[in-house]
């Protein structure tokens, strides 16, 4: 039975929080963008139907998403070759899931924010339909750092789904939110405390990081005003 | 006669089933400023979006420089054209970054961008403006980097939506002169959309009425001016009267200039030598039987062509090398005796004219396509 965790051990847990909810984020943010441009530029039928199910999926309880994901990935399941279940890999791929819909729902909405008048005359200045989704996501930037924003938000800080897939196995799949999960019921308050500190403060600095990029350049106009 | 930048054969098309456009043949010659003058929602602006290759006509065939546009070859002619928005829309960052847009996109090197930011900033009296952002800046600035944004891809064709309807009369005075002198120097060809007349007289070389989808007309702002085919046309374009000379003097601050036999005294600047045009509404002229004398500068004498009742006044209409417009009231008419055949005096102040550069470069050239051009012009 765990006595609390050396200070390594809680380096560990924090790193590997990092690299999971990172790199989900990241991924997700990725697989996200084709999606929000195919829903912007193309207009095909059950378009609408599409967009409500991402929306639904942007409040997708941690659990069910566990539960889905270990259905496909435990032993005897469709992926089960794949020996993936109690890895990070499968923490992964769960928060992924988690995350894209938030990503695409915020980028669409911000895409269409942006002048449609704008993106034609990208058009009519010559832009390729590449550089037009670029101009695009240019332009919607401050949306879609929110979609990202929000989405890291949602995975770092959820314990459903890791757990379930994850297992919380020290040193292997025990992240933050787990760990915590644990030192309780362990009735070691003070450890989980300090944990909990320790997430919002990473929650903290890596919003001030995003959050410096998305207001980066911006200023109300005009100025100065009376207010 | 030039060889067509842009042709569009038996276009139709539709918005909600709707006939919006029905155009069996369109053409842009290379280097000529085409203006389409029309009534609001004549299809002016749906016409411009698939001239500029952005809407897809529902039927009929584009040909940009005798080769037909499909969805292959799509991207490449459209990057040899700009198309204009009726009001300027920018992008995030400077101005600078909206002026390179079009150049960025086009994987034009960062030496051949700078040397062009620089030639086409001059142009357009932007070098303080460069680094500022879009929304700083006045509506006329504005409207310069808009039009600099698209000069400085040094396009095969550029189409402008209403391109100076936003801004007032000095301002719009002042950019559609920079517009002018950097068209003319490069003969860029030009196809410019616009329902205000004055505008479509001063810049047109060729003018094109749309008016519920079709084109009723086309020719040089003198001929349709003179002639209109029908009376929608002649309530579109008023009674003005347009004529065209070159300067060949000034006099106390008044240009003169030499239009066939006449000359005309106007305010303006150009140099001499340089095609300007005059263009004066028929409210301002006055008839009289002999010349007076009187401080009017303007005399110009011929023979009643028409006389047409309008609502509320006669517009008279006289042959003096040029068509001459006037409106008199009824009375009027009657005690001067105004009749076909009977030659007049009609006057105009000085003061209430102006001349501007017009946009062919010399009259000969001007003169001998639009001859041409009247020949093959069977619209």
């Amino acid at each position: 039975m765990t006595q609390g965790l050396s200070a390594g051990e809680i380096l560990g847990i924090i790193r590997l929080t990092l690299f999971i909810s990172g790199l989900s984020t990241l991924i997700a943010f990725l697989l996200a963008l084709p999606a929000a441009f195919l829903l912007y530029f193309r207009h095909f039928p059950g378009r609408k139907i599409v967009i409500s199910l991402i929306n639904t999926g942007m409040g997708l309880p941690p659990v069910v998403v566990g539960l889905f994901v270990a259905l496909f990935l435990w032993r005897s399941g469709p992926l089960g070759s794949l020996k993936l279940m109690y890895t990070p890999a499968a923490m992964v791929i769960a928060q992924i899931i988690l995350a894209w819909p938030i990503i695409v729902g915020l980028s669409l909405a911000a895409f269409q924010q942006v002048n449609p008048e704008l993106i034609l005359q990208a058009r009519a200045l010559g832009a390729s339909r590449y550089q037009l989704a670029l101009t695009l996501a240019r332009e919607a930037r401050l949306g879609e750092i929110s979609g990202i924003i929000a989405a890291f938000g949602a995975v770092i800080s959820e314990v459903g789904a890791v757990m379930m897939v994850g297992g919380n196995i020290k040193g292997q799949t025990r992240v933050l939110t787990t760990a915590i999960l644990q030192e309780t019921r362990l009735g070691n308050f003070h450890l989980a405390l300090v944990l909990a500190l320790i997430l919002l403060a990473i929650s903290l600095a890596i919003n001030l990081i995003l959050t410096s990029w998305q207001q980066k350049g911006w200023r109300t106009w005009p100025r100065p005003s009376w207010k | 006669m030039a060889s067509p930048e842009l042709e569009i054969k038996n276009l139709r098309h539709y918005y909600h089933k709707k006939k919006i456009l029905d155009i069996p043949y369109f053409q842009v010659s290379q280097g000529e400023c085409l203006v389409i003058i029309g009534p609001n929602g004549a299809g002016k602006s749906t016409l411009l979006r698939i001239a500029s290759l952005l809407e897809k006509p529902a039927e009929g065939e584009i040909f940009f420089k005798g080769n037909k546009v499909t969805a292959q070859n799509e991207l490449v002619f459209r990057r040899r054209l700009v198309y204009l928005l009726d009001r300027p829309f920018f992008f995030r960052g400077k101005v600078k970054d909206n002026l390179l847009y079009g150049l960025k996109i086009r994987g034009i090197s960062k030496k051949e961008q700078a040397q062009r930011l620089e030639e086409i900033s001059e142009l357009f009296h932007l070098q303080r403006l460069l680094e500022s952002e879009p929304q700083e800046l006045s509506a006329g600035e504005k409207q310069r980097v808009n039009l600099a944004r698209a000069l400085i891809i040094k396009p095969d064709l550029i189409l402008l939506d209403e391109p100076f309807s936003s801004l007032d009369l000095n301002l719009k005075n002042e950019i559609m002169a920079d517009f002018q002198a950097i068209r003319k120097k490069r003969a860029q060809t030009t196809v410019l959309v616009t329902h205000n007349r004055e505008e479509a007289f001063y810049l047109a070389e060729r003018l094109a009425i749309l008016m519920a989808g079709e084109i009723k007309q086309t020719g040089s702002p003198e001929e349709i001016l003179a002639l209109p085919r029908s009376m929608d046309i002649a309530s579109l374009l008023g009674h003005e009267t347009l004529v065209e000379g070159s300067v060949v003097g000034q006099q106390n601050g008044l240009l003169q200039v030499a239009a066939g036999s006449n000359f005309i005294y106007a305010f303006g600047s150009a140099e001499k030598g340089e095609m300007v045009k005059v263009v004066f509404r028929p409210e301002e002229v006055i008839l009289a039987r002999e010349r007076p004398q009187t401080s009017i500068r303007n005399w110009f004498y011929g023979p009643v062509v028409e006389v047409k009742p309008l609502d509320r006044v006669v517009l008279v209409s006289l042959d003096c090398g040029f068509r001459l417009k006037a409106y008199l009231s009824k009375p009027a008419l009657e005690e001067l005796k105004v009749e076909p055949g009977k030659s007049f005096w009609a006057g105009v102040k000085a003061s209430s004219l102006s001349a501007r550069a017009s946009p062919s470069k010399k009259l000969e050239k001007y003169s001998g396509e639009n001859l041409e051009r009247s020949k093959n012009d069977s619209l």
